[in-house]
């Protein structure tokens, strides 16, 4: 059993003239939050995209759990779990017909689907309001609502789009909370952001990504010691300094 | 193969949820109905009134008037000249018969006599229909008189008297009016009601095509495609499930139409009725299959809106349905690139009760065939989309 549970070597995604991603290539180990960190445009969630199966790379190859994107791609969604940047869920269902749904799509029987649903919607924190329509909720639990359906088949590796893009704090520690109890049962996560002290809290290591290149990759430890004393620095003037431009340009 | 189902299920499900869109669609087919009972529903064959000025008052345009009546379906308004000129003039009759002055006097004296047809352009269907009664009867009293009079000059003067002429001529006269007609029956003639309803049900299916057609693209939209797409349903599975969702729709609706047009106009018989269902069935699969080609082009809500309104005009349009489009020519040629072509042309054997859907079998081959490629059509063109991305 390799340390490694995702491969992707050289990944490349052109859009007409843009070049959204543009060699990009990195690994996941088991068991870690890997963080891709980078602006709105940077590449991040066309990289999810091809990992996740459902964009074809230009050229590049990725392997999860052994398995090949290009040509296991029912082999590898077996393993995964996506949770998008935008909401994908049934607005007019409720969060548990939602959540049992993807569930049964993801293999589950009907008996397992339940309970994973409960499982997951106490896990979110949101069992109370199960039987609710998805589209009374508020932004924050309709975020989390969507994290739960991404766990719903039982992924050994959960891709995490900019889960707490402009939620309130209750619902964005929740949704921390609930990663690294994750990962602490197994799981392998690969979390984006454009945040800085998310990447910091919860990744083991964070790939630095702009214009569609990794310009970076390290623990946050070994990112900021490139700059000066880790205590001291942020990740914010790693990226000032990579770059020389604002992440939240 | 339970993914499908549960696609399906879901869609329904979603739609269900939607009061506004329920109430439209079992309201829809209730209007449709009520449009076609309040058309058909009291039993209606030919009927028409002939709009008649008098301007003769004699015995003869007397006879006429009332052997007019004697037409069957035939009204008579009687009208003076100045009314049948003023409803003229509004278009509220596009044919009036104006009987002149001395034409009993004329038919009397064996001078030639005329009737006048006032029309405004070419008097309208039932106008002409009228006329040609008016002047098949006219033509009839003028021959009678004639015979008549023929008969009492041959015999002045034998002593026969004249009860006796009349006695002899009457049913020999009755017998020449009418031209021989042998009356060959080639089938159960349809009622006037299910003669309609191959085209409104077509229509009505057509109606499918809208939502199969949105279908991928609102989840597009809700970005559960993506999320649907990284788990292991596969594409044909989502479109499967996609389709069976339209059929299910459209089946229900059209049960709703049928079952009333069945039930209240009384068009056909049970046995008929299990064929047109089962017969709509093959027309929902084939409509659905098309909608999901346009589903599976289609990145955005207008591109698959407009390509199921053009899909549905056109094939409505070219069909036949709205304009005669004959046996051979270039519009016949084009109807037989609708699908409602084949979707009428079996309804109608059904419901006219000649072969049933035993008889069908080209249609229902077609239909099929329609059903199987556009499925394939539409995957193709869906996986080529998501790839040009
Ligand atoms: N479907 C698409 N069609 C065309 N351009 C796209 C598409 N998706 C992303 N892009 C472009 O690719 C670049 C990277 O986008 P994205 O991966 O969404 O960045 P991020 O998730 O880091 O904000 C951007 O310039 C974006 O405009
Ligand atoms: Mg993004």
């Amino acid at each position: 059993m390799t340390e490694e549970f995702l491969v992707a070597k050289d990944l490349r995604k052109r859009f007409g003239d843009v070049p959204a991603v543009d060699g990009v290539s990195f690994t996941i180990r088991r068991q870690e939050i890997f963080g891709l960190l980078g602006p709105n445009g940077a590449g991040k969630t066309t990289i999810i995209r091809m990992l996740s199966t459902t964009l074809e790379p230009d050229a590049g190859g990725i392997e999860i759990g052994g398995r090949s994107v290009a040509e296991d791609s029912v082999g590898v969604r077996a393993l995964i779990g996506v949770c998008p940047q935008e909401l994908a869920l049934y607005p007019e269902l409720s969060a548990r017909d939602n959540l049992v749904f993807f569930g049964r799509m993801a293999g589950l029987g009907s008996r397992q689907a339940k309970e994973a649903a409960a499982e997951n919607l106490e896990l979110v924190g949101l069992l109370d309001r199960a039987k609710d329509a998805v589209r009374k909720f508020s932004g924050g639990m309709k975020r989390r609502v969507n994290l739960a359906a991404a766990l719903m088949s039982r992924p050994h590796l959960l891709f995490l789009d900019e889960p707490t893009v402009g939620i309130d704090p209750q619902s964005r520690n929740h949704i921390f909370e609930t990663i690294l109890r994750l990962r602490s049962e197994g799981m392998s996560v690969l979390y984006t952001t454009h945040y800085m002290e998310e990447a910091d809290r919860l990744c083991s290591r964070i790939g630095v990504i702009d214009h569609g290149r990794l310009i970076s990759l390290g623990t946050p430890a070994e990112l900021k010691s490139a700059i000066g004393p880790p205590d001291e620095v942020t990740l914010e003037q790693v990226f000032l300094n990579l770059t020389g431009r604002n992440l939240r340009d | 193969m339970l993914r499908p189902l549960l696609i399906a299920w879901i869609e329904l499900k979603r739609f269900g949820t939607d009061r506004g869109a329920i109430a439209f669609s079992i309201a829809l087919p209730i209007a449709l109905f009520a449009l076609m009972y309040g058309v058909f529903g009291r039993g209606a064959s030919f009927s028409a009134a002939a709009s008649m000025v008098d301007l003769d008052g004699g015995p003869l345009a007397g006879e006429l008037l009332d052997r007019l009546e004697a037409v069957e379906g035939l009204r008579v308004d009687l009208m003076t000249e100045a009314e049948a000129d003023r409803a003229l003039d509004r278009s509220r009759i596009l044919t009036a018969v104006v009987i002149p002055t001395g034409f009993s006097e004329g038919l009397q004296s064996g001078e030639p006599v005329s009737i006048l047809f006032k029309r405004r352009g070419s008097g309208g269907e039932t106008g002409q229909i009228v006329s040609h009664i008016v002047q098949g009867v006219a033509q009839d009293i003028a021959g009678e008189f004639e015979a008549r009079k023929l008969a009492r000059d041959g015999l002045a003067g034998r002593g026969v008297p004249e009860a006796r002429i009349e006695q002899t001529m009457t049913p020999l006269l009755d017998e020449a009016r009418a031209v021989a007609v042998e009356r060959r029956t080639v089938g159960e003639e349809e009622a006037p009601a299910g003669r309609l309803i191959p085209g409104v049900l077509t229509m009505f299916l057509m109606l499918a095509v809208t939502l199969s057609a949105s279908s991928i693209v609102d989840e597009r939209r809700m970005g559960t495609l993506e999320r649907l797409l990284t788990t292991r349903l596969t594409v044909n599975q989502l479109f499967l499930g996609k389709f069976l969702a339209s059929v299910g729709r459209a089946m229900v609706q059209a049960l709703i139409l049928l079952s009333l047009a069945f039930a209240i106009l009384r068009v056909a018989d049970a046995a008929a009725f299990a064929q047109v269902v089962a017969f709509s069935l093959l027309i929902a699969a084939a409509i659905s299959a098309l909608g999901l080609v346009v589903a599976g082009a289609a990145r955005t809500s207008e591109q698959a809106t407009w390509g199921a309104v053009f899909l549905s005009m056109s094939m409505t349009v070219f069909s036949g349905a709205f304009i005669s489009v004959g046996e051979t020519g270039p519009l016949a040629f084009l109807s037989k690139l609708t699908l409602n072509k084949y979707a009428m042309d079996g309804l109608h054997g059904i419901t006219s009760g000649n072969a049933g859907l035993a008889g069908q079998g080209p249609e229902a081959a077609i239909l099929a065939g329609i059903t199987v490629a556009g499925f394939i059509v539409a995957r193709v063109v869906f996986r080529t989309a998501q790839k040009g991305e």
